[in-house]
């Protein structure tokens, strides 16, 4: 974009131009800042002789230049440091002044990475959290995210249950129905693809399992929309930074390998009826059904499930010099799945190196890392049949062709779900590697300009092969057999080129920091995939399929790319006044031209209040500060390509046959050519506040967030377009909310080593989506397929309700709180709300939704001489579950389906269904919830010198919940339908450093 | 500054503005084809217009499901002629289904509103196919031909053919809408995209229909071996006769000498009846000698969950076999309702295949497969008794215009006054009645009243979704006069509320085009 680029430019030479060369006089001050506490030099420490200021550099000098001669105070101050004054004499050449400083508010001075660069946490105008690797979950963490569950206010981290199954993360809220609403992830500043997790990885697993959590140093979540703007396109939902550990210099060097080990059970499976339980309702349903039941007392659920292990060993080596540093890890990973058949597998490599050149001006680093996992999946369908399986059938036949039993008929009915886990396959091999090199270089000629490249990459080649022989009783009766294999490859690289500019000096009143850059990322995907059913023979398993009567062969290419300018300038007078403005200029391939391009700019302020004289020392504050911004971020996370009119060819499966042969035919899409991007506009307000030196602290947000140009599937007039749906810019979603943050160390004695840590969030988000059609109209859009009849979907977009609002029948309850049945009349069970006397899809209404409204998490940590401890605590509060599992195996009509009879769901002795209430709000639950995510003990000792640290971490102790399915917490969508349950897990491990 | 850094700066310098300048984020699609090239393919113009008759029984790109052409219903039973058979047969006196697929049950018991999913659906599948013939249409004219340089004779003579039968196809469609739907937009290729349409009269939609029917009737494709599952003339003579039999439903105008005319000119073409009733209904059925116009399946080859793969695994259930009927298994769908089976008479073999064991006559619970008797009409067997080429897909045609449909039209239209000779309208009649008895036995010695032929048309036609449209033209579907199990959401029958005879606009409709105009009642 030309005339962008001009703007940079000509700013930057406006910054060169004005910067004062060389006018340097007569005597000038010289000298190196330095922590006294431990003696490190520090950086960005403003020092100020007369009316002449400067910031130390990197390595801690300074030089103020045009000092005159004579007495002066040089005052030295840094957020978070005290105050020095100093009181120096110029004559007529350098002086040197030496000063140390003295840590007060250690907090506020903390270096948070931001994206483009970093900032001291007190300087910090937006709402960002910075956790690192001392608060991080413990215990067998296979996805990096997982290490910051409930430790951010705001942040919502799900999981699917299984070992290293995909996760989700919510910040403040969804702010799309159709594009994605996760967050950016960018590690080592290489912007990760979008979608969940940031890139490839095989389906169900999470695209960050790639990465060790034992690599990861700190992460930091940028949750409003101004201090995610710098990277605009994709910051709608938030940015995660991930930084890995990185060698230390000529400190910290040496060997450190951690171990664990863990034992994993299951807490909680669907509430089904015994084999006493069922046989008896068989005889009162289906009498004439009995005779089939033989009599075995099987628990499926407990053969299906067992105590998972898992191990885990990470060796990594750090050493440096002065001017290098690096570290070397490996890392291995083996973690069981509670349920039988399931599991990961990760081993991984990674390498971090820096180096500093020409006498620190040039600085490199560079970090490689890659893994391998290897997954296997529990094959699809054994939940659902080990709920449905009839408990009095017994699970073995050593006459049956699989040795398994199974019911001998043609019609659908549940089969042995050890059957599947036994003879069927599902894995996937994932091999991914991130890596990038990083120049920045102080440029000689001008002091505190600073050009930076970033050179990244991403490959990932995901595999995954499902094989399900052709003798499994279900597809005896149907598909006979599935051969499927997916070979995806992804390939993204990233160039990114900044300067930044911090001059020594100030400007006007306070210091300026510029940052401008060019970014450049493109991604090719390759996903081919073959699918072959009714399989000739099983005999080569998952090797191969000899032969097929249908197969499938597909391969799909995916280009995308996505160009940036970008620039920030940040103003800071005297740590006090403090303003932040930046804008981001995206252009993306998926949008038609005279779309492409799209602007994000933001704005931020804070007031400093505690750094005014009048606040100074009042009430024992050591910060408060008040910060207000505005910015408006993009999101293009969603499919390539829509904005072509494509045509689609028919499959092998799907042609016409036409007069004297079958004819493969092609379709024209329904498509919207000026599709554009989603921009969220959002509004932060927050208040920063620290006491007693930052030994209390914490800081409360209030924002709203208005995403516009919702891209979404709508339906379109059945004349406006060639199909009923098109995916365009229509609509514009709502989320407000509030954050709070505590955080305190309680108890702090130096000598006896005790201590207690503690920190609070609370976060509430109300979502509303404000419309769906130009019209403004009543109009709805169902989803959310659940399981039970076909096609039916018990969720809906409907404006004036929160996304994915439960859409159901209100259901009537008798005196003794037993809800009413009666299928013959509906409207003596269903309240008829439109009164017009019949009860049918008129009388359903939105009710509750997935979403917690409030998000509560407490982290405590102690020390006591050599022992430490910590647990975290997670509640959720307004969160609503569709139990499907209860709807729809809860009718006793499954008894008397031309199946074979199923087993049902024990709510049916409460409610007494015989025909399926799908649309009842009996099933729509408060899955409220408050749970001990993790405990952990340790106790640290040396042995022969070496520091050895061996604890023990419960993880998911206990939960106390009204809901009555398997777990409150999984999913996103809040449709329980036989999903992976939850495990509690207790880990050992042992930790040495030589 | 030192040389190296000098060259070095000036290098990165260099190197960052000729990144700079890649400032084009423009990536065209590999692996999919666009509108841009799709038409320089001489063989795009067959694969466009096969996919507006697949239209008819597919539901997507991928076999049975997984791409779908619409969306806000499950693909499997939103595929055109599932739902067409729902709308036509389940709130009538012939068929029940206890499913619980969202918007079903409104349909058997008569309370269906404006945002029933089947009913919804089914206005968008029509207009899915009106939007793709008119698609096609706008692409294939002799100018966009000369343009692309497709000069081929052969291709241009094709292309003519198939210019006809996607108007034939747009006009089934039509007839469809205006049946069901009553007033409702018209659009054809010369009106845009993107710009809600005005909504006309039922009349004049009407009019419309006939009109271009009459236009293609003689462009259409001659019958012959090129020509199985695409329209022929006689295809447009028998919608003709159809539009013509309803003419004063939809136009406030009787045509039955229309009716009588365009039956005949089907009669003429050179069908027969088969001599097998069964066989119509058969995996084989692509041999039957009475089928006018059919949508193709085939086991591999053209596989949906909906059409014949619906019909004949819905049909079984309770204690029936589903081997028996060529398939892998039985859904347990639908059964008749008393009142269709009790128009069977002993010797009628078009009951041969009823299903009564451990089933009841009359439909008190309509979510239990064994309240009703079963009627598995349609099966994925052979004439020769073997299977079709799988048992999860049909092999199976759908009879969409046979011929005994046409001697009941020249019929019943005779006997209301349409002209033509009784006494060939009786030898019609006699023939359907002869080989359902195998014997003269059941014969008619004189054209009975015309209440007779609706009762015929129920016992020949059953299940062939036609039956809503009957009840509508004989005044029965809505009125007190005759009624049926759950007829109005009462397990003996009652009147339906005003307005029933036709469907709702779906309530996004109505919001989406603000145009239109709801029927009354709902």
């Amino acid at each position: 974009m030309k005339p962008l680029l001009q703007i940079i430019s000509l700013a930057g030479l406006a910054v060169l131009c004005a910067a004062p060369l060389c006018a340097q006089q007569a005597g000038a001050v010289r000298g190196r800042v330095t922590d006294q506490a431990t003696q490190q030099p520090l950086s960005g420490v403003t020092v100020t002789v007369a009316n002449r200021s400067a910031l130390s550099q990197a390595d801690g000098r300074y030089f103020i230049a045009g000092v005159a001669a004579g007495s002066y105070t040089l005052r030295a101050r840094m957020i978070g440091y005290g105050l020095v004054d100093q009181p120096i004499t110029v004559g007529s050449d350098t002086a040197l002044v030496d000063v140390t400083l003295t840590g007060q508010a250690i907090g506020l001075s903390a270096v948070v990475v931001t994206g483009y660069g970093e900032q001291r946490k007190g300087d910090i105008t937006g709402a960002v959290t910075a956790v690192t690797d001392s608060e991080f979950n413990t215990g067998r963490v296979i996805s990096p995210q997982m290490l910051i569950q409930s430790k951010v206010a705001g942040v919502q981290v799900v999981d699917n249950n299984e070992p290293g199954g995909g996760l989700s993360i919510r910040i403040r809220g969804a702010t799309s129905v159709n594009a994605s609403s996760e967050p950016l992830y960018v590690i080592d500043g290489v912007p990760l693809g979008n979608g969940a997790g940031g890139g490839l990885s095989v389906q169900g697993r999470d695209p960050l399992n790639f990465l060790s959590p034992g690599d990861v140093e700190d992460i930091t979540v940028l949750r409003d929309a101004s201090a995610a703007a710098i990277y605009g396109s994709n910051a709608a939902n938030g940015v995660v930074l991930i930084t890995t550990k990185s060698g230390k210099g000529r400190h910290g060097g040496g060997f450190e390998y951690t171990s664990s080990a863990s034992a994993s059970s299951v807490t909680k499976v669907p509430e089904m009826l015994n084999a006493a339980q069922f046989a008896t309702a068989v005889a009162a349903y289906a009498p004439a059904r009995s005779a089939l039941l033989l009599g075995a007392n099987t628990d499926w659920f407990s053969l299906i499930g067992r105590t998972a292990t898992g191990q885990e060993h990470n060796v990594s080596f750090t050493n440096g010099t002065d001017d290098m540093g690096y570290r070397l890890s490996l890392g291995y990973l083996n973690q069981d799945g509670i349920i039988r058949a399931s599991s990961t597998e990760r081993l991984s490599v990674g390498i971090n190196y820096q180096q500093r050149l020409f006498r620190d001006r040039l600085s490199l680093r560079t970090s490689v890392r890659g893994s391998r996992t290897l997954d296997h999946f529990t094959p699809g369908g054994v939940l659902g049949n080990a709920a449905g399986m009839a408990p009095t059938q017994p699970a073995l036949d050593p006459t049956s062709s699989t040795g398994y039993w199974d019911w001998n008929t043609t019609n659908a009915s549940p089969s042995n779900p050890l059957a599947s886990i036994a003879l069927a396959r599902d894995h996937g091999t994932t091999w991914r590697s991130v890596g990038n090199a990083q120049a920045s270089y102080a440029l000689p000629f001008l002091e505190g300009l600073t050009a930076n490249v970033n050179l990244g990459y991403d490959l990932a080649k995901s595999d995954r092969t499902t094989f399900i022989p052709n003798n499994l009783a279900a597809e005896v009766r149907q598909r006979h057999g599935l051969f499927y294999i997916a070979n995806n490859t992804q390939a993204n690289s990233v160039l990114e080129m900044y300067g930044t500019y911090a001059p020594a000096r100030t400007a006007g009143p306070g210091t300026v920091s510029l940052t401008g850059g060019y970014s450049y990322t493109q991604s090719h995907g390759e996903f081919p995939w073959l699918q072959a059913t009714d399989l000739r023979t099983n005999l080569l398993g998952d090797n191969g399929v000899p032969g097929a009567a249908n197969i499938t062969n597909v391969r799909d290419i995916v280009d995308y790319k996505l160009i940036s300018f970008f620039g920030r300038a940040n103003y800071n007078i005297s740590d006090k006044y403090l303003a932040a403005v930046s804008v981001r200029h995206d252009g993306s391939s998926r949008f038609g031209p005279g779309n492409q391009w799209g602007t994000f700019p933001s704005v931020a302020l804070a007031w400093r209040l505690s750094g005014e004289d009048f606040m100074r020392g009042k009430w024992g504050l050591s910060d408060l500060k008040l910060r207000a911004s505005w910015a408006r971020t993009g999101n293009q996370a969603f499919g390539d390509y829509l904005q072509y009119a494509t045509y689609t060819y028919s499959d092998a499966q799907s042609q016409v046959w036409f007069g004297d042969q079958f004819v493969t035919t092609i379709r024209p899409s329904a498509v919207d050519t000026a599709i554009h991007w989603e921009k969220t506009s959002s509004y932060n307000a927050g208040v920063d506040f620290g006491f007693s030196n930052q030994r209390y602290y914490g800081t409360f947000d209030w924002y709203t967030k208005n995403t516009s140009d919702l891209i979404f599937t709508v339906p379109v007039c059945a004349q406006c377009n060639l199909s009923n749906f098109v995916t365009t810019n229509i609509g514009s979603m709502k989320n407000r909310g509030f954050e709070l943050s505590l955080n305190a160390r309680l108890i702090e004695r130096r000598p006896s080593g005790l201590s207690w840590t503690a920190s609070l969030t609370a976060s509430h988000n109300t979502n509303e989506l404000v419309s769906i059609n130009p019209n403004q109209s009543v109009s709805k859009i169902l989803r959310g397929n659940i399981s039970g009849g076909v096609g039916n979907l018990i969720q809906v977009l409907q404006p004036g309700v929160p996304i994915n609002s439960f859409f159901v029948f209100e259901q009537k309850y008798d005196a003794t709180g037993k809800p009413i049945y009666d299928n013959a009349t509906p409207t003596n069970m269903y309240v008829d709300r439109n009164g017009d006397g019949v009860i049918n899809d008129s009388d359903r209404r939105p009710f509750h939704d997935p979403s917690p409204k409030w998000i509560l998490g407490h982290s405590s940590y102690f020390t006591a001489g050599r022992l430490d401890a910590s647990f975290t605590v997670r509640a959720y509060l307004g969160n609503y579950v569709y139990n499907n599992v209860a709807s729809s195996n809860g009718a006793y009509q499954n008894l008397t389906g031309s199946g074979m009879p199923s087993n049902l769901h024990a709510s049916v002795l409460k409610t007494g269904f015989v025909v399926p209430q799908y649309y009842s709000d009996f099933f729509v639950e408060n899955a409220s919830f408050l749970r001990v995510d993790n405990i952990n003990i340790g106790y640290n000792f040396s042995y022969r010198g070496q520091p050895f640290r061996v604890y023990g971490t419960v993880q998911n102790a206990f939960t106390i919940t009204g809901y009555s399915g398997v777990d409150p917490t999984s999913g996103l969508n809040g449709i329980d339908n036989n999903i992976y349950p939850r495990s509690r897990t207790i880990t050992t491990g042992l930790n040495v450093r030589f | 500054m030192n040389r190296t850094t000098k060259a070095v700066s000036v290098a990165a310098v260099l190197l960052s503005l000729s990144w700079t300048g890649c400032t084009d984020p423009t990536v065209a699609p590999k692996s999919s084809v666009t509108s841009a090239n799709i038409f320089n393919d001489p063989n795009s113009y067959r694969a466009f217009i096969a996919k507006i008759y697949g239209g008819l029984i597919v539901t997507g790109q991928r076999g049975p499901d997984g791409n779908p052409d619409i969306g806000g219903i499950d693909e499997g039973f939103g595929e055109y002629l599932r739902l067409y058979w729902y709308l036509q047969e389940m709130p009538t006196d012939e068929a029940v289904i206890g499913w619980n697929d969202p918007g079903l049950g409104d349909l058997n018991r008569g309370i269906w509103g404006p945002s029933n999913s089947m009913v919804n659906a089914m206005y968008y599948r029509v207009f899915y196919q009106i939007m793709l013939a008119n698609e096609f249409l706008r692409q294939s004219t002799d100018a966009k031909l000369d343009a692309r340089g497709q000069n081929d004779p052969t291709l241009r003579t094709n292309v003519h053919f198939y210019r006809a039968e996607a108007r034939f196809l747009r006009a089934l469609s039509y007839w469809h809408g205006i049946d069901l739907f009553g007033a409702i937009p018209l659009v054809t290729e010369a009106d845009p995209l993107g710009v809600p349409p005005k909504q006309i009269s039922r009349d004049s939609v009407y009019r419309f229909v006939v009109t271009e029917l009459n236009a293609v009737v003689g462009a259409l494709p001659p019958a012959g071996a090129s020509t199985y599952g695409r329209a022929t003339p006689a295809a447009a003579h028998m919608l003709l006769a159809k539009l013509y039999l309803n003419a004063g439903i939809y136009t406030g105008t009787a045509n039955y000498a229309g009716a009588v005319t365009e039956a005949a000119a089907v009669i003429a073409a050179g069908y027969s009846l088969d001599t097998s009733f069964v066989h119509n209904f058969q995996a084989d059925n692509n041999t039957s000698p009475e089928l006018i116009f059919v949508a193709a399946q085939d086991g591999g080859g053209t596989q949906t969950w909906g059409g014949m793969t619906f019909l004949i695994h819905a049909g079984c259930g309770g204690s029936m076999s589903a081997g028996t009927y060529g398939v892998d298994y039985c859904w347990g769908g639908y059964r008749m309702k008393q009142q269709i089976y009790r128009l069977f008479a002993a010797g009628d073999k078009r009951a041969a295949f009823f299903w009564t064991t451990g089933q009841t006559d009359s439909v008190a619970d309509i979510g239990n497969f064994s309240n009703g008797i079963a009627a598995p009409k349609f099966t994925n067997k052979k004439s020769t008794g073997a299977n079709g080429t799988q048992m999860g897909m049909v092999d199976t045609d759908f009879p969409i215009f046979r011929l005994a449909d046409a001697y009941l039209i020249y019929v019943e239209a005779n006997i209301r006054g349409g002209g033509g000779s009784a006494a060939t309208a009786l030898g019609y009649l006699n023939a359907i009645r002869q080989r359902a008895y195998g014997s003269t036995s059941a014969n008619f010695a004189a054209l009975p009243p015309v209440d007779t032929l609706l009762a015929e048309r129920g016992r020949e036609l059953m299940f062939e979704a036609g039956r809503r449209t009957d009840l509508v033209r004989f005044g029965l579907f809505s009125t007190a006069t005759y009624v049926w199990a759950w007829k109005n959401n009462v397990p003996g029958g009652a009147a339906l509320a005003a307005g029933r005879d036709l469907y709702p606009l779906p309530a996004n409709e109505l919001i989406a085009n603000p145009n239109l105009q709801q029927n009354p009642g709902y």
